[in-house]
């Protein structure tokens, strides 16, 4: 009986959609860091209708050019027609954009469906469905208007622009995201770390904590001399996400605990720079070393006992009620909390986390944070060949990134969403940054169009960031105090610096995780990639648990050859050798 | 028997003239065939889609041909059969309980309460939690099986246990906390369809029960199950051909990385080989695989049902 | 039988339960008290989930993030619902969902019944097979592809009537109602018969107003199907606003209140935007309840007529 009306939908996956969107797009921002910081996902959009009924004439001057665009990934909506910030791009660029967003699909089922449905978007950012589109010739080669229009010529370097060339050697899409003009200005540490609350840190006189054992030595003596927070919350001193996707949590921290950057599915060995080697970090002696130390802080009890069947929610609750020390995670996974730790007054009791660079042995160097872009091939924003004005859309994107343009994406309108101090600073007053962020305000004024063209970094003026909260002055002043009395005892201003990553040039090959998340199962590597994935899934929290850690770690190791993860690899060497031109 | 042999004869004498006295019927019945193929007959062309390489560019009729090779990787993965399994027990323990007995008794004991109001609102308040969404339902669930929870909470007061059960990393107990959570959620929802039948019991057959001196169990048993016998058959019957598709979101939003082995459907196993991997036809392939098993369970049920001389679907 | 009956003496009857009345008090009064216990503890544990969607929904979203929320809101606020009741197109969503709901549950009630009618027919010559036509498109699918293709070609997409036409006849609807029809005495068809009427009078002033309780129940099950359903208006109807409806509105909402959580950057306050996808879910959930659970008492009419009957009778 439950099934009756699946026929009436006409469709046989629909309840599974409604799942399926969150952990799929989760899932390749999540394994990668790959997400932006670049404000909420406001939208936009033009006047009602699809605005595609120009047919394939270019548009007279004066008139506004109405764009629909998809993105295929969840976002909020903004009112058509009637936003400001909308109308005043219009005014200045004559072409306005509805946005519609991804609502209960998969990116790719979403754009199998548009490219079979004949009812096509102007713009389109596909996410991983973008391969799917340029097989189906359905998008415009950027070549002639990158020469054309000097910002977007401007906005990758020539090597960079050809990362995007596709086999037949034009570029069809460029992605908006992790591109930064002018000086780095990254406040926060968006990847991943092991994450300490600041009290913590405090209690013990800020110690330097630079290896496993002593975050860990460091939590059981907390939680031996605090056993219940202030309002009487046992104290849980380590817990580890292994819900679905985001079991990376317990899984990839033996990569970085190595010293080695997000490349996310493997480590790149570059001993001999010019032959640089594929690595599986899931079998190297620090894996071990990494799961045998959690196996046994679970049997100390100083891990969480229900850490394997917790689900995200059940994580996300039970680290907003400050009584959880520490964890390894993205900051993107757990950020809302502060929310929560500003409402209840936690921040002012230290319980906000702080990262740090964590390796398996003293003195090594760590790469947990990425300090250049990292520039993701696999998706962006295209032009559709059906588009009314192609010529237009191409000056349209230019215009985008028109410093001025910019600040009304991301500032908002001088005077009333930001003022300018003496020195030509921008900030905001804390009405105006309430304001900003109310979902109704949202709507009806802020339009980011927050999947086209954008920078990161400081400002043409050389002053000021290019995204609001990355403003050094906004973004210290806003720390509660217990985070600015550990960022000053650890002599630090941003979150990157408690971390204290080497700065070095990202390899050319980086992030080797922009190929593997694109792997399928056409090919045996990315069979076994899928099965790699399941079997960690199940083994990783059965060894954390075991009572006899040699044993299941070798039936684990069993299971995981079982695999073939050679076949992973193999492809991943492939490409690593094809992106170093080899 | 006797009544198909009187019957073949005459139907082969009076074919015309039987045609024509139900010509309003024939011509219905041709209306809905129409129908019926448009709607549900033609986009099983889509079934091509499994013995090819679908991509979007090339479509229906110009991708490239594979034959079996999708059956291949589903049937040559040992996942997969296990996927079968799980989809099987936990689709059968769901129409066992959740579907069949549960509803029926509580149809029948909410039909024995004495006050009308009490009745009603029963009534209401038992089908409230099929509106529910599963991740709000799998979301309290999961809430009251954690070790903190009310189920630990009240077992461990009633000193049945002394530490807490971990309900969810026990692989044994998942396809039972799936169960649960249908009963939970789509009892009283389910127990609508024997409600509607009861009422249309005639009054007269318990009175005449009462008269012969059945008390209320006789009542019961010999008034309204077999009053009840055609609706639960019929749906007994059908529902038997859904019992491959025991669902996708509660397993998905239950399941964790311990219990995997025995928590994936055959929906998730698509999931994961298909959709998201842009196969598209991996999960027709699957879909195929559900079509013809649950075509062939009915086909089956239908004969037995038919030869036991019971209700049946065609 | 039942005219026979009906027959039967009230006199004898009284004497009868007289006699018995004595040893059956008691175990009455047990049963009673048993049988009201177990409603109420359904009750309990059916209500628990919905009363706490409630009190999430009527709860500051950040705040019930921490959990312990569970029957009364801890902050209250009324944030959640006037986030959805802003939600562009909110009304006109509601519009068309009412539209399509009834649009959709008339049409559907009329095609399946009718159908059903002629399958129920004893005498018609290709009962079985039709009915066989119709149990295997409640198993098999084209799927979602060949599907949307369909619809392109017959210009269903972006328009209204893909709502309507493709969801209308369903085996299952048709099943229900063919068994309750088949359940109804061959003898008022055949009185009708004898007296000169068409099939289609009989169907209309014969079968249709015994079979109530049934339509009702195809009425409910048809109606919430099409309020609840989100994916066809997505999936058809992305890019035509005019007929979006008020579930898909919801889920667009509930995406986006996701993708602002996961986006918003470091120094967005926490005060003025404390909504968080559970309580956004929780408010829009009740609101779609809302209309369902109105409507339910009017319908629950004809499930409960024969069991007031029999009650007056006893």
């Amino acid at each position: 009986m439950k099934n009756f009306w699946r026929k009436s939908l006409g469709l046989g996956m629909t309840s599974l959609m409604v799942m399926s969107t969150l952990a799929a797009c989760g899932d390749k921002t999540g394994g990668d860091g790959g997400v932006s910081t670049s404000g909420s996902g406001t939208g936009s959009s033009a006047a009602s209708g699809s605005g595609t009924e120009s047919g394939g004439s270019t548009t007279p001057s004066g008139e506004v050019l109405n764009l629909s665009m998809f993105i295929a990934m969840p976002g909020a909506e903004i009112n058509d027609g009637e936003n400001d910030i909308q109308k005043l791009i219009a005014e200045k660029t004559g072409v306005s954009v509805k946005e519609t967003w991804l609502t209960g699909q998969t990116a790719a089922e979403a754009v199998g469906t548009i490219i079979a449905s004949g009812t096509y978007p102007d713009l389109i950012d596909g996410g991983d469905g973008m391969v799917q589109l340029y097989d189906a010739d359905l998008l415009v080669a950027w070549d002639d208007y990158i020469e054309k229009y000097p910002n977007l010529k401007n906005y990758y370097t020539p090597e960079e622009w050809d990362m995007f060339r596709q086999d037949d050697g034009h570029i069809y899409w460029c992605n908006v995201f992790q591109n930064t003009k002018g000086a780095s200005t990254s406040t926060t540490h968006n990847d991943e770390a092991f994450w300490i609350q600041a009290r913590v840190l405090a209690w013990d006189n800020y110690p330097k904590i630079e290896t496993l054992d002593e975050y860990f030595d460091l939590l059981e003596r907390y939680a031996a001399a605090n056993p219940t927070t202030d309002d009487g919350m046992t104290v849980i001193p380590y817990t580890c996400l292994c819900d679905d996707w985001r079991y990376f949590c317990i899984e990839n921290a033996p990569e970085f605990l190595d010293g080695y950057p997000n490349d996310g599915s493997v480590i790149v060995d570059k001993t001999d720079m010019n032959n640089p080697k594929i690595v599986d970090y899931n079998t190297t002696d620090t894996a071990k070393r990494y799961f045998q130390k959690l196996n046994e802080e679970y049997a100390k009890g100083i891990i969480d006992k229900e850490f394997a069947t917790q689900t995200y929610d059940e994580y996300i609750s039970k680290l907003s009620n400050g009584n959880v020390l520490g964890m390894c995670d993205q900051y993107w996974d757990f950020m809302t909390i502060n929310d929560t730790f500003k409402q209840t007054g936690l921040d002012e009791k230290g319980c906000n986390f702080v990262p740090l660079g964590l390796t398996i042995d003293k003195g090594m160097d760590n790469r947990w944070h990425t300090y250049g872009d990292t520039l993701n091939n696999s998706s962006g924003v295209g032009v559709l060949t059906t588009n009314p004005d192609i010529e237009k859309t191409f000056e349209f994107l230019n215009a985008m990134l028109d410093q001025d343009i910019h600040n009304l994406r991301f500032w908002g309108v001088e005077g009333t969403d930001y003022l300018v101090d003496d020195q030509g600073l921008f900030y905001k007053t804390p009405e105006m940054r309430m304001q900003w962020a109310d979902p109704s305000y949202q709507a009806k004024h802020r339009c980011v169009y927050s999947y086209l063209p954008q920078y990161g970094g400081t400002s043409d003026d050389g002053k000021n960031a290019n995204l609001p909260e990355e403003q050094p002055s906004e973004f210290f002043q806003n720390l509660a105090t217990p985070l600015q009395d550990c960022f000053n005892a650890y002599n630090v201003t941003t979150y990157p610096g408690m971390i204290g990553s080497i700065v070095e040039e990202n390899a050319p090959w980086f992030p080797m995780w922009s190929f593997s998340n694109n792997l399928t199962t056409e090919t045996p590597g990315g069979v076994a990639w899928t099965k790699m994935g399941q079997t960690k899934h199940e083994w990783l929290p059965k060894v954390v648990m075991s009572s006899n850690f040699e044993s299941d770690w070798a039936k684990y190791m069993d299971a995981y050859n079982a695999t073939n993860p050679q076949d992973f690899l193999d492809e991943m060497q492939q490409e690593l050798d094809r992106r170093i031109g080899k | 028997m006797a009544n198909r042999n009187n019957g073949s004869p005459r139907d082969a004498v009076i074919t015309k003239k039987i045609l024509y006295r139900q010509r309003v019927l024939i011509a219905l019945a041709i209306v809905f065939v129409i129908y019926g193929i448009i709607f549900y007959y033609i986009p099983l062309g889509g079934w091509i889609m499994a013995f090819e390489n679908y991509k979007p560019k090339t479509g229906l009729f110009g991708s490239k041909f594979v034959g079996l090779d999708k059956f291949k990787f589903l049937f040559s993965d040992k996942t997969f059969i296990q996927v079968i399994r799980n989809t099987f027990c936990m689709g059968l323990l769901n129409l066992i309980f959740p579907t069949t007995i549960f509803p029926i008794i509580f149809a029948i004991l909410l039909n024995e309460m004495k006050s009308l109001g009490g009745k009603k609102a029963v009534q209401t308040i038992s089908y409230l939690p099929h509106f529910l969404s599963w991740i709000i339902v799998t979301g309290i669930l999961h809430d009251s099986l954690s070790n903190s929870g009310i189920v630990n909470e009240v077992l461990q007061k009633l000193g049945i246990i002394k530490d807490p059960i971990s309900f969810f990393s026990e692989p044994k107990m998942f396809w039972w906390i799936v169960c649960f959570a249908h009963l939970w959620k789509e009892m009283g929802w389910n127990a609508i369809i024997y409600l509607s039948a009861i009422s249309s019991i005639d009054p007269c057959l318990y009175e005449a029960a009462s008269i012969d001196g059945a008390g209320r169990w006789g009542k019961i048993k010999h008034v309204t199950l077999p009053s009840l016998r055609p609706t639960i058959i019929v749906l007994l019957l059908m529902n038997m051909g859904f019992i491959l598709n025991a669902g996708f979101e509660v397993q998905y939003l239950l399941g964790n990385g311990l219990v995997q082995s025995v928590s994936q459907t055959i929906d998730i196993y698509v999931l994961t080989w298909g959709v998201s991997q842009n196969d598209y036809s991996l999960g027709t392939a699957a879909g195929i695989f559900k079509s013809v098993v649950s075509v062939l369970i009915i086909v089956i049920c239908n004969a037995v049902a038919k030869r036991s001389g019971e209700e049946r679907l065609f | 039988m039942s005219n026979q009956m009906n027959g039967a003496p009230g006199a004898i009857r009284v004497t009868m339960t007289e006699n018995k009345h004595n040893k059956t008090k008691t175990s009455d009064t047990i049963f009673h008290v048993v049988n009201a216990i177990i409603m109420i503890m359904i009750c309990v544990v059916t209500l628990y989930p919905v009363l706490n969607t409630l009190a999430l929904s009527f709860n500051d979203g950040v705040d019930a993030v921490r959990g312990g929320v569970h029957l009364i809101p801890r902050m209250f606020t009324w944030t959640n619902y006037s986030t959805v009741l802003n939600q562009k197109n909110i009304t006109h969503g509601a519009l068309i969902s009412v539209i399509r709901t009834i649009v959709g549950t008339l049409l559907a009630l009329a095609a399946n019944a009718l159908l059903a009618f002629v399958v129920a027919q004893k005498k018609f010559v290709f009962r079985s097979q039709l009915s066989l036509f119709w149990v295997i498109t409640m198993y098999v699918n084209g799927g979602m592809i060949p599907i949307l293709l369909l619809f392109q070609k017959l210009k269903l997409t972006n328009s209204f009537w893909v709502y309507v036409i493709p969801a209308m006849v369903g085996g299952f609807n048709m099943l229900v109602l063919r068994t309750y029809m088949e359940g109804l005495p061959d003898s008022l068809q055949e009185a009708a018969e004898i007296d000169g009427a068409g099939f289609m009078t009989i169907f209309l002033k014969v079968i249709s107003p015994l079979c109530k309780p049934v339509y009702a129940t195809i009425a409910l099950f048809v109606a919430v199907g099409q309020w609840n359903s989100w994916f066809d208006t997505m999936l058809y109807n992305r890019m035509a606003t005019e007929y979006t409806t008020l579930q898909y509105e919801l889920m667009k909402l509930l995406s986006s209140v996701t993708s602002l959580k996961g986006n918003t950057g470091t120094t967005a306050p926490g005060q003025g935007v404390n909504i968080t996808p559970l309580s956004v879910r929780s408010a829009a959930t009740i609101l779609t309840m809302a209309p369902i659970v109105m409507l339910y008492p009017f319908l629950q009419r004809y499930f409960v007529t024969g069991l007031t009957i029999g009650g007056v009778k006893e």
